[in-house]
C-alpha cells in the first residue's frame, strides 16, 4: 500500500473540561488525500473542520495522532501548503502588491524587492486584479480582498492550498464568479486542495471527494462522497448534470439527519472511512487508499 | 567694614569708632570711603600688597578674634613677631600668593549659584561690575528657584560655588535634612537687611503677643530666617509650634500668598519685604536688625572638595567675593549696585524697590518714609561663634537630635581656620578664639557656652 | 450652507473673543483714584498701591509684552534672561530628548511585554505601582542620584512618557488580530520580520495613540520641573517672572504654553494619521 500525498492518521482534538476531565471535539480522524486531489469537507459548526484544516496547517497541534506530507511528519507551518484565511487576513497597511510580494519574499528571502514585485504582479493578474496592484486593501471590495488572499497563497508556489470557508462572507453572485476563478486556475495545475465549506452546491462544483463529519463533540468523519460528475463540469451547467441532484439530496440528506446521530454501519473502520457515490452509481465504493 | 579695619594697630580704641583714629563713627566712616576710594585708584602692584596684608590681618583676627585679647597679644610680642611665629605653623605665604592670585586657576569657567534676593548682592554685583573677570575668573552667575535646589546643585557639582543660607553649610555638614556632606562656608555674605512683614489688615497689632493664630512664612526650614522669626515670638512668649504656624515657602510665594490672605506675614529677605509694601499689600513691622543687630543672613559657600582641589580657583573666587562685598559696603555706591543687579537677569524687580532696599530709605507700608542706612550691610568675616549660635538654635528647635559639638562644627565648616590648635602650637595662652559675644534682643549670647544658652530659654523643644 | 455654517462659528468665536477681552478690560481697570499720600513717598511705591491700579493685568499689557516677546524672541541678555524663543527652545529640546529616551525603552520593553505572557505577568506589579506616581515625585531621586539637574528634568519627561507607550505598545502587541499572525506563521516569517513587517504596523496606531498622550502629559510636566529646578525653560521663565509679580508675563507664557501643547499635540496626530490603516 503507497503512502497517500497527504495522511492523516488518527487525529485527535481534547480540551481540557471545566469539570476536570477533557471534552473531546473529534477523533479517529483517518483520511488520505493524493495529489492533485480537490478535497472538500463538510460538516456542521463545532465539529472541528477547522480544527483539522488548522492542524494540517500547522498552526494548531493535535491532541493525538499524526500527519504525513509525502511520508514526512507535519510539525508546524509550512511553506509547502498555503492558507487562503475566511477573512482574507490581508495587511490593511500594505497595498494589494505588498501584501503578495510579502509572501514571495518570504518564500524566496533572496529575491529582490522588484523581482519580487514581478512574480507577485503575475498572480495578481492571474485572480484577475490587474491595475489593482497600489490599492489599499480598504479600496476592495470583499471578493475582490479574497482574489488577494487567493494571488498571496499561490504565490508562494506551493504543494498544497488549505482553505477555511474562503467564500463565505461574500455574496452569491461573487461566490459565483470566484468559484470559477478557483476551477479556471487549478485546471492547468495539479495543486492539492483541501477545502473547508458549508456550501453543498460549492463542494459539488469543486471538490473530487466530499468529506462529511458527524456533530461534534466527539465527532469523526461519518463516509466519504466521492464526486462522480464530469471532471469539466461548468457552475451554469451543473445542475443539468444527472448525478447532481441525488449527490446534493444525499449530502443535504446527511447534514440534515444523519449527522446528528450517525450510527456505524456494520464494519465501519475509523481508519477507513467508508466511500459512497450517489445518483445512478449509487453505493458503497472501495475507500480510496 | 570691619575686615579693613587694621587688627594690628595696639592703639585702636573699642569706643565709638572702630578703629580708633577717629573722634566720632561718621568721621571714621569717612575717613575709611575715602580710603576706599583711594585704593580704588591705586596700581595693581600696591593692591596685591594690599591684600597680602589683607590675608595677614585676616589670619591674626582669626586666630585672635577677641578685640581685648588680639591688643594684648599684640602689646606683649608685637606684630612681627606674632606674625612669624603664625608663619612656622601656618603657609601665610602660600595664602597670600593663592589669595594674590599668582598660582595658576586650575578652572578659569565657573557657576555660581544665587536665589534672587538682595543678601546675595556681593555675588551677583560682581558679575555685572566686572569683579569676576577682573580675577581672570569668566563666572556665570545663575538663578536657582529655591534653597533646596541650590543645595542639589551644590552638592551635584553643577555649581562650584554657591549662594546659601548660612545655616545651610552647617546643616548639610550634619547632615540635617540630607547626607552628610562636609561643606565649607569661606564667607558670610550679608549681614542685617530682613525684616519682619505682615498683611495690611494687622497694621493695628503691633504687639507679638496679639498674634496667635497667625501664619507665617519663612523661606527655608534651616534658615536665619526661621531661628529669627522663633526666637522673636518665644521672647514674647508666643510658642512658635503650638501658637502660630510657620511655613517654610520660597520667597517669590511669599507676597502672592500675602495678598492672597493665606499668610498673615512673613520674616523674609528683600527685595520681598519692600516688594510687598511696593503693592501695597503688606507692612514693615520691624527690620532684623532690631532683633540682632549684626546677625548674618547669606554666605557664600563651597564643597571642601573644591576649596581643597582647586585652591587657586577658590582663592581668586573668594577675593572677587570679598572685593565686592567691601564695594558694597560703602553707602555712596549702593544706588549704583541697586541699577546693577535689579535686571531680569539678576533679581528681576523693579529698580525702586532694590534701592529702598539697600539705601535703607525706604517706604514702610504705612505712610512713612524711613531712613535706616544699615537696613543691610555686607561683611565677608565668618565667626565661629554665629555658627554656634545658629547650632544652639537648630538644637533650640529640635533639628539637630542628639548631642552636638558645636565647637566642631562650627569650627570645620566656618572657615576662620582651627584657632585653638595654632594658637596652642605657637605657645600661647589658650585663646578666646574666633569667638565673640552678641546680643540678640538684649540677651547676651556666650559661645562658650551653648547649652547653658539653650536650659536659659522657657521655649524649646528639648 | 457648510460654508457658512463654519462661518458662523468663525464669528461666534471671536465675538467670544471679544466680549472675554472687554470684560476682562473692564474688570482689571482699577478704581484709577490716587491714594492720598506724601509724595515723597508716593515716589517709592508702585502703581498698585499708589494709584489704585488692579494687581491683574488687563488684556492692553499683556498684549504689549506679547509683542514685546514676539518683536525680539532669541535675545540674550546672560544665562538668567534670555528671549522666550530661547526658553521655549530649551523646554522643546529637553520634552524631545526625554521622549525619546522613552520611545527606545518603552516601545521595545512594551513589545517584550506584549509578545511574552511570562513578562507580561512578571512585570505588571511593577507598573502598576509606578505608573500611578506623579513624575515629579521623581525629581528628588533624580536630582540626588543623577547629580544633574537638566539631566534630571529630562529623566522626569523620560518617567512621565514610558507609561502611557509602554501600556499602549504593550496592548497593542498583545492584541494584534491572531489571523495576521498566522499569515506569518504560515509564510514561515522570522521573528524579526514579523515583529517588524507585521506587529510593529498592526499595532503603530495604538502605540501612536499613547506617544500622543506621552507628549501631552510631558510638555506639562517639563513647565512644573522646570518651575523647580530653573536655570532655563519656559517654567523657569513663568517662575522668574511670578518671583518679579509679573502676571502678563505669566499670562503670556500660559499663551506660549497652550500654543506650543497644542502644536505637539497635532504634530502626533498627524503622525498617528500617517501609521493609521482603514481596515
Amino acid at each position: 500500500m503507497t503512502q497517500p500525498f497527504i495522511a492523516m492518521q488518527d487525529l485527535a482534538r481534547r480540551f481540557p473540561a471545566p469539570d476536570g476531565g477533557s471534552t473531546t471535539v473529534f477523533e479517529q480522524f483517518w483520511l488520505g488525500i493524493e495529489r492533485g486531489e480537490f478535497v472538500c469537507i463538510i460538516g456542521h459548526s463545532g465539529c472541528g473542520k477547522t480544527t483539522v484544516l488548522n492542524i494540517l496547517a500547522g498552526l494548531d497541534q493535535s491532541s493525538a495522532g499524526a500527519i504525513l506530507m509525502e511520508g514526512k511528519p507535519v510539525d508546524g507551518p509550512s511553506l509547502d501548503r498555503a492558507v487562503v484565511f475566511q477573512s482574507h487576513a490581508l495587511m490593511p497597511w500594505m497595498s494589494v502588491e505588498e501584501n503578495v510580494a510579502f509572501a514571495v519574499s518570504s518564500r524566496w528571502p533572496k529575491l529582490k524587492h522588484a523581482e519580487a514585485l514581478k512574480h507577485a504582479h503575475k498572480y495578481i493578474a492571474m485572480v484577475g486584479l490587474a491595475g489593482a496592484e497600489k490599492k489599499k486593501p480598504a479600496q476592495l471590495s470583499g471578493g475582490m480582498k479574497q482574489r488577494v488572499g487567493i494571488a498571496r497563497a499561490l504565490s508562494i508556489e506551493p504543494k498544497m492550498l488549505l482553505m477555511d470557508e474562503p467564500f463565505s462572507a461574500l455574496d452569491a453572485l461573487t461566490r459565483g464568479t470566484l468559484q470559477d476563478e478557483v476551477l479556471r486556475i487549478r485546471a492547468g495545475s495539479d495543486l492539492t486542495v483541501f477545502m473547508i465549506t458549508h456550501d453543498v452546491d460549492e463542494a459539488i462544483l469543486l471538490a473530487d471527494r466530499i468529506v462529511l463529519m458527524t456533530n461534534g463533540p466527539n465527532a469523526r468523519v461519518a463516509e466519504v462522497l466521492v464526486n462522480t460528475l464530469p471532471k469539466d463540469r461548468q457552475r451554469e451547467t451543473l445542475h443539468e448534470q444527472p448525478d447532481y441532484y441525488p449527490i446534493r439530496n444525499h449530502l443535504l440528506d446527511f447534514l440534515v439527519r444523519r449527522s446528528k446521530n450517525f450510527v456505524p454501519p456494520a464494519g465501519y473502520d475509523p481508519r477507513k472511512p467508508p466511500h459512497v457515490t450517489a445518483g445512478k452509481a449509487g453505493g458503497i465504493v472501495d475507500a480510496a487508499d | 567694614m570691619s575686615l579693613f579695619q587694621d587688627p594690628f594697630d595696639a592703639k585702636s580704641e573699642l569706643a565709638a569708632c572702630p578703629c580708633g583714629k577717629h573722634h566720632s563713627l561718621s568721621e571714621h566712616d569717612a575717613a575709611v570711603a575715602a580710603w576706599q576710594h583711594e585704593a580704588q585708584l591705586r596700581t595693581a602692584a600696591d593692591e596685591e600688597k594690599r591684600l597680602t596684608n589683607a590675608v595677614d590681618q585676616a589670619v591674626v583676627r582669626a586666630l585672635l578674634p577677641n578685640d581685648a585679647t588680639r591688643r594684648r597679644v599684640l602689646h606683649a610680642i608685637g606684630a612681627g613677631t606674632l606674625l612669624a611665629a603664625i608663619e612656622q605653623f601656618f603657609p601665610l605665604g602660600h595664602a597670600r600668593e593663592a589669595f594674590a592670585q599668582s598660582g595658576k586657576i586650575e578652572k578659569t569657567d565657573l557657576k555660581v549659584g544665587f536665589i534672587p534676593i538682595t543678601c546675595a548682592t556681593p555675588i551677583i554685583m560682581a558679575h555685572p561690575m566686572g569683579f569676576y573677570s577682573k580675577h581672570s575668573l569668566n563666572v556665570e552667575v545663575i538663578k536657582t528657584a529655591g534653597w533646596a535646589v541650590v543645595r542639589d546643585k551644590a552638592l551635584n557639582k553643577e555649581y562650584d560655588a554657591a549662594h546659601m543660607l548660612s545655616p545651610m553649610p552647617l546643616a548639610i555638614t550634619t547632615g540635617t535634612g540630607s547626607n552628610p556632606i562636609p561643606y565649607t562656608m569661606p564667607a558670610v555674605e550679608n549681614i542685617n537687611g530682613q525684616a519682619i512683614t505682615l498683611a495690611m489688615k494687622h497694621k493695628d497689632k503691633r504687639d507679638p503677643k496679639s498674634w496667635k493664630g497667625f501664619k507665617f512664612a519663612v523661606p527655608f526650614d534651616y534658615s536665619m530666617h526661621n531661628y529669627l522669626l522663633r526666637y522673636y515670638l518665644a521672647e514674647h512668649g508666643i510658642d512658635p509650634d503650638t501658637d502660630v504656624q510657620i511655613r517654610s515657602v520660597p520667597p517669590p510665594e511669599m507676597v502672592a500668598n500675602l495678598r492672597a490672605d493665606n499668610i498673615d506675614g512673613f520674616l523674609a529677605p528683600d527685595p520681598v519685604n519692600q516688594r510687598a509694601v511696593y503693592d501695597g499689600v503688606g507692612f514693615i513691622h520691624i527690620l532684623s536688625k532690631e532683633i540682632w543687630d549684626g546677625h548674618p543672613c547669606c554666605a557664600f559657600a563651597a564643597s571642601q572638595e573644591f576649596v581643597t582641589t582647586m585652591p587657586n580657583t577658590y582663592q581668586a573666587l573668594l577675593k572677587a567675593i570679598i572685593e565686592a562685598t567691601a564695594y558694597a559696603t560703602k553707602p555712596e555706591n549702593r544706588k549704583q549696585i541697586a541699577e546693577a543687579i535689579a535686571p531680569a537677569n539678576y533679581l528681576n524687580q523693579p529698580v525702586t524697590v532694590v534701592e529702598q532696599v539697600l539705601t535703607g530709605t525706604f517706604a514702610d507700608g504705612l505712610g512713612k518714609v524711613q531712613k535706616v542706612p544699615d537696613r543691610i550691610d555686607f561683611a565677608p568675616f565668618p565667626w565661629h561663634s554665629f555658627a554656634v549660635w545658629i547650632l544652639t538654635q537648630m538644637k533650640r528647635w529640635g533639628q539637630l537630635k542628639g548631642d552636638v559639638d558645636y565647637k566642631k562644627v562650627a569650627e570645620q565648616v566656618f572657615l576662620a581656620t582651627d584657632a585653638a590648635k595654632l594658637m596652642k602650637e605657637v605657645g600661647l595662652a589658650p585663646p578666646t578664639s574666633t569667638y565673640s559675644s552678641f546680643k540678640v534682643m538684649g540677651k547676651t549670647f556666650d559661645p562658650a557656652k551653648p547649652k547653658e544658652y539653650i536650659d536659659s530659654f522657657a521655649i524649646k523643644r528639648i | 450652507m457648510k460654508m457658512s455654517f463654519r462661518l458662523r462659528a468663525a464669528v461666534l468665536s471671536v465675538a467670544l473673543l471679544v466680549a472675554m477681552l472687554a470684560t476682562w478690560q473692564v474688570a482689571t481697570m482699577g478704581s484709577g483714584t490716587a491714594a492720598d499720600m506724601d509724595p515723597e513717598y508716593a515716589k517709592l511705591m508702585g502703581l498698585t498701591a499708589t494709584q489704585g491700579k488692579s494687581a491683574m493685568p488687563g488684556p492692553l499689557d499683556v498684549g504689549k509684552i506679547l509683542w514685546k516677546h514676539l518683536a525680539d524672541p532669541f535675545y540674550v541678555k546672560g544665562p538668567n534672561d534670555q528671549g522666550i524663543g530661547i526658553q521655549l527652545a530649551y523646554s522643546i529640546g529637553r520634552v524631545a530628548l526625554g521622549f525619546f529616551l522613552a520611545v527606545i525603552v518603552a516601545v521595545p520593553l512594551g513589545f517584550l511585554i506584549g509578545l511574552s505572557p511570562l513578562f507580561r505577568q512578571a512585570l505588571d506589579p511593577f507598573i502598576q505601582v509606578m505608573r500611578p506616581v506623579s513624575p515629579l515625585a521623581w525629581m528628588p531621586l533624580a536630582l540626588y542620584t543623577i547629580k544633574d539637574s537638566g539631566i534630571s528634568s529630562i529623566f522626569v519627561i523620560f518617567i512621565c512618557s514610558v507609561w502611557p507607550m509602554l501600556t499602549n505598545t504593550a496592548f497593542a502587541v498583545a492584541n494584534v488580530r491572531k489571523e495576521w499572525l498566522n499569515v506569518a506563521r504560515t509564510l514561515e516569517v522570522s521573528t524579526l520580520r514579523r515583529i517588524f513587517r507585521v506587529i510593529l504596523p498592526a499595532a503603530a496606531p495604538t502605540i501612536l495613540t499613547g506617544m500622543r498622550i506621552s507628549i501631552s502629559i510631558a510638555w506639562l510636566v517639563i513647565v512644573a520641573a522646570e518651575m523647580l529646578v530653573g536655570g532655563t525653560g519656559i517654567g523657569y521663565f513663568v517662575w522668574n517672572e511670578w518671583n518679579n509679580l509679573s502676571i502678563a508675563n505669566v499670562i503670556n507664557a500660559i499663551l506660549f504654553i497652550g500654543v506650543i501643547g497644542m502644536a505637539l499635540d497635532q504634530l502626533l496626530g498627524w503622525v498617528t494619521r500617517l501609521v493609521t490603516y482603514p481596515e
